[in-house]
Parts: structure tokens; sequence; C-alpha cells
């Protein structure tokens, strides 16, 4: 029973960490300029083709895949910026999430068009996953290397928020953007840091994603990025430290429900989160980490 | 009760829903007269979009919240509607195992639209309890979630649903000239709802919500009666889709027709019904147009190579460029009357 639920946790943590990174890239963009990036998707889908490319052109060092594709992941998420977000900077939260909405179309259907939609099949992150077998609890390497890579992205995101200038700018932004920019700084680098911040975890994320998955395909980053939509707001959008919790709670949720859940009812996992997500919203409608607005300050 | 602000308000809901309605007939029958049968079916099409397009307006045009549930609600209405109508028989065959005996009984057209439109419109009223609670993008994730909550729902209760199967057997009800007479009067229900002073009081909120509540806008109950009243539309496009087309699946009421009706929306202008309308014609002109391309034609005598997912990037690039140029969509907050009836000056 007691490995029963070592392995569940496990399994949970591993989930969890996939959402907390790829909700952390959410989570850093709007904290700064209100945006909803729906787009997020599509930078790690940039991710894991830019993998089969390089497969493709024989690299075979997974170093290099590995760097190449966060390089990709980070450049795409800048150019993102520059080229429909900028024009909707000051705009009213729901014009972003709307433009973000069309930019995902707009890619999703690029890569239909240009690449396949069907999966292609990228075979040089296979070697992140062997199993590992403690006593009887069975896991695999990813799921260790995937939290352990979480965890060292969130602590080294803490350290440059928290001791480099730019990061320091980055959280002043995150209070007042106004104020930040009077003093001297500015804008453009402040938002291009946080979409390059956003584009490097999509990088990490794509690259879990396709060891486990094996395949690119034009939807890879939708439903993840849902998800970890979902645990943004849970959080408490803008929050990071939310992000963080809402992407655990989220993979600890996931994978209760597919225990209690029989078997049968399989199919309906993710009916049966979203309807715990929406109540637990009805409970606290700003999420649970929301960044607290003190009284007078400015709307 | 009064329900509009000044006779004003209703003379210019009155003819600008009018003038909607002219368009909107002529082009149905110019397509009836003169349509061959494969257009049929696609403009009927179109004003099951119009529906589903106006029906969004409802609530996201007056609150300016952003809401990707709309095609649940519709297949939602098309699904129960589509249960009680068909045939005992049919439902023998294709759903063997329905709980609660749905496969035992069948009712007439009427009363099944009205069953559908009860049900769906009491979902809708228990999901705005949740939504009208919170704001902005809380409300959207919810709607998310209702979306996603449907869908599976639909796929995983094949007994009831068929999933990604067929839902066969549903009588013909309607035709063009039925949807027609349809969209006119919800043309009508949309432009009065928008002029009337629940309208205006919403419009007020969604521009400034402290000083809105202030005035003593009960917001939450607004924002409910809208909610709902887009709810009853949804549900009335589903049964127009499911009373023509004789066959549904769960496949097409999920986030690529979210996105068509959306994009529908947004390119006219989502605080207007002429936007409404004019953003539901060009979208599905300029879609034929784009999916013509798509299969890769011979045009003089040039062979265009096939391009799958053209309408996509399409749709996505009329997304992209309204927000960045003009978030308000084409026509912003006109009204097509406005072109004949002066209305005040600006200040």
């Amino acid at each position: 029973m007691i490995d029963y639920v070592v392995q569940q946790t496990l399994n949970a943590l591993s989930f969890g960490a996939e959402y907390a990174l790829i909700a952390l890239g959410l989570a850093i963009v709007f904290s700064i300029m209100g945006l909803v990036n729906f787009a997020h998707g599509e930078v790690i889908a940039i991710g894991g083709y830019s993998m089969m490319v390089m497969a493709a052109i024989a690299f075979k060092n997974p170093i290099i895949i590995i760097v190449g594709a966060i390089f990709a992941a980070v450049i795409m998420a800048i150019f993102l910026e520059r080229i429909a977000f900028r024009p909707v900077r000051y705009a009213d939260a729901t014009t972003g999430l709307l433009t973000a909405f069309g930019v995902s179309l707009i890619l999703q259907n690029l890569f239909l068009l240009l690449v396949s939609p069907r999966p292609i099949a990228v075979t040089s992150m296979y070697f992140l996953d062997w199993p590992i077998k403690l006593g009887t609890i069975r896991i695999s390497s990813l799921q260790i290397f995937e939290t352990l890579a979480t965890l060292l992205a969130i602590l080294l995101l803490v350290l440059f928020l928290k001791r480099s200038f730019l990061g320091i700018a980055m959280r002043a932004a995150s209070l007042d953007f106004e104020m930040v920019r009077l003093m001297g700084i500015r804008a453009n680098r402040v938002i291009a840091t946080a979409f390059a911040i956003s584009g490097l975890l999509a990088g990490i994320a794509a690259i879990f994603i396709i060891a486990r998955r094996g395949a690119v395909d034009p939807t890879l980053g939708f439903n993840p990025v849902l998800k970890a939509f979902v645990a943004c707001v849970v959080g408490g959008f803008g929050s990071l430290p939310g992000a963080v919790l809402g992407g655990f709670l989220l993979g600890a949720l996931e994978v209760g429900m597919l225990v209690i859940l029989p078997q049968s009812y399989g199919g309906m996992k993710d009916a049966f989160v979203f309807a715990v997500i929406a109540i637990i919203l009805v409970w606290r409608p700003e999420g649970i980490l929301s960044p607290q607005k003190e009284k007078g300050d400015k709307i | 009760m009064k329900i509009f602000q000044s006779s004003k308000s209703f003379h210019q809901a009155f003819w600008g829903a009018t003038l909607l309605s002219f368009i909107i007939a002529l082009i149905g029958l110019l397509v009836i007269f003169f349509g061959e049968r494969y257009h049929l079916r696609l403009v009927y099409a179109a004003y099951v979009n119009l529906l589903v397009v106006l029906g969004l307006q409802v609530f996201m045009g007056n609150t300016n919240i952003t809401n990707l549930s709309h095609s649940a609600f519709m297949g939602l209405g098309a699904y129960i509607a589509a249960i009680c109508v068909t045939p005992v028989q049919i439902k023998k065959l294709s759903l063997p195992d329905a709980p609660w005996g749905l496969n035992t009984f069948e009712l007439d057209a009427l009363s099944s639209a009205l069953i559908s439109l009860t049900l769906t419109g009491f979902l809708a009223f228990l999901t705005g309890l949740v939504i009208v609670r919170l704001s902005g993008i809380g409300a959207t994730i919810v709607t998310i979630a209702i979306l996603v909550i449907v869908h599976s729902i639909f796929m995983h209760r094949t007994d009831i649903f068929k999933g990604k199967q067929a839902f066969f057997g549903i009588p013909q009800v309607f035709d063009l000239t039925s949807i027609i007479i349809i969209s006119i009067a919800v043309i009508f229900i949309a432009r009065f709802f928008r002029e009337s002073k629940w309208g205006i009081q919403l419009r007020a909120s969604s521009d400034d919500e402290k000083s809105a509540d202030a005035m003593g806008v009960n917001i939450f109950k607004l924002r409910l009666l809208a909610w709902t009243l887009g709810g009853l539309i949804l549900a009335l496009s589903g049964i127009c889709y499911a009373y023509y087309l004789g066959t549904i699946s769960a496949r097409p009421f999920y986030f690529s027709h979210v996105f068509l009706t959306l994009a529908m929306l947004i390119l006219g202008g989502m605080r207007s019904i002429t936007g409404a309308v004019i953003g539901t014609i060009l979208i599905t002109f300029g879609l034929e147009g784009v999916r013509f391309m798509e299969t890769g034609p011979v045009i003089l005598g040039l062979k265009f190579p096939e391009m799958l997912g053209l309408s996509g990037i399409a749709l996505g690039a009329v997304i992209v460029i309204i927000m960045v140029v003009r978030n308000g969509g084409l026509v912003g907050n006109f009204e097509i009357e406005q072109v004949f009836i002066k209305t005040r000056k600006k200040i």
C-alpha cells in the first residue's frame, strides 16, 4: 500500500512539474504586461519541430539538440513579442487574449501546412527515458529528470529575480510598470526578457514532452498549455509561486482522478479535473495565491 | 416595467433590426431561387453560424468577457433536441444501451425543441451563477472548463451521444426558409436586448465596472440575464443545426468551431449587432474562397499546390489583424440605422 502511495506521489510530482514549468512561462509574461499568452503552446511546438529538423540534418549529439531546441523556443518567443504582442501591449486583457488565440491558430496551421498534419517521430530524446526500479516502485528516469529540471529552473529563476538588476526591474514592473519606466529602464528590455524567460521554460518543457511522446504534431503544445493556463488561474494569475503551486496541484489532481475514478471513466478525467478547478475558482475567484491588491492602489 | 430608457432607443433598435433582417432575408432568398443544392447546405450552415455569433454577441458584446463555451451550449441544444425527436426504431438501432429509457420515446419537433431550450437554458443559468461571480480571465477560464467538460461528456458517454460517431436519423424539420425567419427573430431579440435599459447598463458596466456599480447597476443580475439569454440563442442554433443536417457528431462542437465563430464576431465588431452580421457574412464568403484555394485549384492555367491549413491561417490572421489595427472590429459601436437616422452629436 505504502509503495502504491509513493508511486502515485512520484507520478503526480512529474505531471505537476511539467505543468508548473509551462505555467511559470505564462505567469511571468502575465505578471508584467497582463497578457494571457495562449501562443505559448506553439513556442513549445517550435521547440519540438526544431528537434525534428536538427535530427534530420544529422546532429547526433543530444546536447546540441537540447540547446538548439531551447534556443529556437527563446527566439520564437522574442519574435512573437516583437511582431504580434507589442502592438497590443497597452490594450485591455481581452484584446491581448484574443490576439494570442489568433497567433496560436496561425502557427498551428502553419505547422500543418508547412510540415505535416500527422505526428512525426522524433526519437533523439529517448535516451532520457529508462525504467528504474526501487524495491517495488517502478518509475522512469524521465520523471526524475523532469522534476529535478523544474526545481532547478525555479531555483535559477528565483535567483535571477532576486539578485540581478533586470530581475529586480521585472519584479518592480509587475507592481507598477509606469514607475519602472520613469526610473529610466526600457520597457522593451523588460518585456523582451520576460518573453525570453518564458521561451526558455517552454523549450525545457518541449524536451520533456518530446522525450515522453517521441513525436511532434501541430497541436503538441495546445493541451499542455490549456492545463497550465488552468494551473495559473487556480494558483492566482500573475503570481509566480501561484503558478508553481497551481501546476503541482493540477498534477496531483490528475493523478488523483486516475486513481479514484473507475477504469471505465478514464476518458472523463479531464471533465472531472476541470469541474474541480471551476469549484476552486468559485471559492476563490482570484486564485489561491493572487497578488494582494492594496486599497487605493492604481487599477 | 419599462424595457427601454426612451422611445428613441426603441425606434433605433427596431429600424436597425429591420434593415439587417432585410439584408439577411435578401441573401437567403437569392440563394433559394438561384442556388444549387449544395449551396443550400452551405448557406444553411452559415445561418446557423449567424445564430451562434448573435448568441455570443449577447453576452460577450455587452459584458466584454471572452466566452469560449458557446459551441458547448450549441452542442447541448443540438443533442437534447436530437435525442427527443429521433424515432424510436432508429434509436433502438443507434443507441441500444441508452440509459433512463432515452431510446423508448419520441416527441414531435416542437416539444423536442422546447425541452432542449428549457434544459439548455437551465444549464446556462446554473453555469451563469458561477460565471458572473468571476471577472475577466477567471470567467474565461471557467468557460473553457465548461467547453472541455461538455466535450468530454459527449465523447465519453457514447451510449447517449455516440461520441466521435454520427448520431443519425434526426428527421429534417427545417429548411432554408425557416432558418431565415428564425435568424430575423433572433436579430430582433439581440438588438432589442442591446438597446434595452439592461443592455445599456451592462455596456456601461463593461466600460467602467466601479462607476456603474456605484450608480446602482446590478451587474451580477444583468450578466446572468445576458448569459442565460445567450445560452438560449445558442441552444436554438444547435436545434436548427440538428433539425436540418439529420446527423450530428461531437467533433464540430469544439475549439475549431469556437474560433471560427469568435473570428466572425471579432471581425465585425462585437459591440454591435451590425458588426456580428457583417462579420459572419464576410468570413463565410471569405472562407469559401480560401477553402477553394486549399484544395489546390487550377487558375488561369496555373496549378496551385494543395494547401491544407490555409483557412486556419486566414482565421488567425483576421483575429490578429483586427485586434492590432482596430480592436473594436470593423464597425465598432456603429449600428446600421445610423446611416439613416441622425444620432446625437459626439461631444
